[in-house]
């Protein structure tokens, strides 16, 4: 189920998610709901990509009273790179037929125009 | 659905433990996020997938592998040590076993709280495992050999070697139930044979731990040179040191080298690995050590290097003691070619169950001389 060389179609699509606002950290509930996947999902995708340096994750400085803090995330410079050449990659019509499900399809259009 | 909630986030919090250190943030990621998923189901859902995230970040088909292994491995030691009924000190051989399974299960969740956990190095991963398995190996195998050591057979001609080899003159002053295990150990000798166990674990949970800053070069010459030790001493002592030199593994054989390289290395080799260790010894980058630490690491190659070759000695000598004792066809391998009557095999068993004390002579006196050795050798 490779859509993209290294990423899955899931990942592309929390790639694409992170990538719509490269600079601003984002919340994991947040990214979930643009991407439709499940925390069980999404969560082991974040780790790996973390482990591999394409994102940065941080605790929210200033909870919001009566919540605990969260964790934020954002795509680093390498992240940002890969990201952008795994969903131009994925947009060309050469791609697997994996990286043409919706999930990745809308990923794509957000990213690519 | 709020104590559904509830509980789920407590079990998850509970099962979170079992993840690494640098994992367990993201479990608390998924949980504070909980925070914002709408109550009811769709939040349930969310912390369910945060239990899924545990399973898959815990390693747990690895740990739980490992746990089930060392469940299974205790379980069968234990079974295998357990006293039969006509086993007199039965009480003391049932507290041997279940103290030595919550010392291996508990020291190691002790080392953890006050040493840290433990080297990322393989050499120190290993020398963990194998001071575990040689302790679970241990463990039944003195218990089939002291039960065997002190049976009073019920045949007269049996009961005089037994008496002879128990250090009685004749049978008179030889006292004991026939057909029993009787004047096994008491609990007077238990604890120290506990101390001794707390004190290998002890030691080894330390020294491979992250607090104890012993290199992982000197883990791999410490426990190198005692394997190296510990196989010689084997070959020369499979079955108590009473036997003639690496007999029976090489019968007929009178003048030994493995016997000359077995002193060399219960003296030279401590001392060797701890001026290699020391000398090898660097900082992070390569930084050279201050010279107390670069003795620190030599010291703790040459006190693993004779306490790796006791623990191996031991548990293999043992083990192969206590496997003759339950398998005829080892005798008589043991002793191919030659004419085995029922009172010779039981006469060299005796004298073989016996002769294992040695072992507990070496598990006591070898990382001492280790100790003393590396610190010369160190210095």
């Amino acid at each position: 189920m490779r859509s993209s060389p290294g990423f899955s179609a899931q990942t592309l699509s929390v790639l694409a998610a992170l990538c719509d606002e490269p600079s601003q950290w984002q919340h994991g509930y947040a990214l979930a709901k643009q991407t439709g996947l499940k925390s069980g999902t999404l969560y082991p995708i974040l780790i790996r990509l973390a482990d591999r340096g394409l994102v940065e994750a941080c605790w929210q400085d200033e909870p919001e009273p009566g919540r605990p803090r969260r964790h934020l995330y954002r795509l680093t410079a390498a992240g940002l790179a890969s990201a952008t050449q795994a969903l131009a990659s994925a947009a060309r019509p050469a791609a697997t037929k994996a990286a043409r499900t919706p999930v990745v399809r809308g990923a794509v259009a957000r990213v690519a125009p | 659905m709020n104590r559904l909630n509830r509980a789920a986030a407590a079990a998850s919090r509970a099962a979170a433990s079992l993840l690494p250190a640098g994992r367990r943030d993201w479990v608390a990621a998924v949980w504070a996020e909980a925070h914002e998923v709408p109550p009811g189901l769709a939040r349930l859902a969310w912390r369910a997938g945060g239990a899924w995230v545990i399973a898959r970040e815990a390693l747990m088909p690895r740990r739980l592998g490992r746990a089930a292994l060392f469940a299974a491995a205790a379980g069968a030691a234990a079974w295998a040590a357990w006293p039969q009924p006509t086993v007199g000190h039965a009480a003391v051989s049932q507290f041997h076993v279940i103290a030595t399974l919550l010392l291996l299960v508990g020291l190691p969740l002790l080392a953890r709280r006050f040493f840290g956990p433990p080297s990322p190095s393989r050499a120190g991963r290993s020398l963990r495992v194998f001071c575990c398995a040689a302790i679970l190996a241990l463990m039944p195998a003195l218990a089939i050999v002291e039960a065997f050591a002190n049976l009073t057979p019920a045949q007269p001609a049996y009961r005089y070697a037994f008496c002879i080899a128990q250090g009685w003159s004749n049978v008179q002053g030889c006292t004991g139930v026939l057909g029993r295990s009787t004047g096994g150990p008491d609990w007077a000798g238990e604890i120290p044979l506990l101390l001794m166990t707390i004190a290998y674990l002890g030691v080894i949970l330390f020294l491979t731990s992250r607090r104890s800053r012993v290199t992982r070069g000197t883990l791999a010459i410490g426990t190198g040179t005692g394997l190296l030790f510990g196989m010689v001493m084997y070959v020369v002592a499979p079955l108590g040191l009473s036997s003639n030199a690496t007999d029976p593994w090489l019968p007929g054989s009178t003048a030994d080298p493995l016997v000359a390289l077995a002193w060399i290395l219960l003296f030279g080799g401590p001392a060797a690995a701890a001026v290699l260790a020391a000398r090898r010894a660097r900082g992070p980058g390569g930084a050279t050590l201050p010279r107390n630490v670069r003795i620190g690491q030599g010291i703790a190659a040459g006190v693993l290097a004779n306490g790796t070759a006791a623990l191996f000695v031991s548990a293999l000598g043992f083990g192969t003691t206590a496997l003759m004792l339950r398998s005829a066809w080892l005798l008589h391998w043991l002793n191919h070619g030659q004419h085995l009557t029922a009172i010779a095999a039981y006469r060299y068993e005796i004298g073989a169950g016996t002769d294992t004390n040695v072992y507990l002579f070496m598990l006591i006196w070898f990382p001492v001389i280790g100790l003393l050795m590396s610190a010369l050798g160190a210095a």
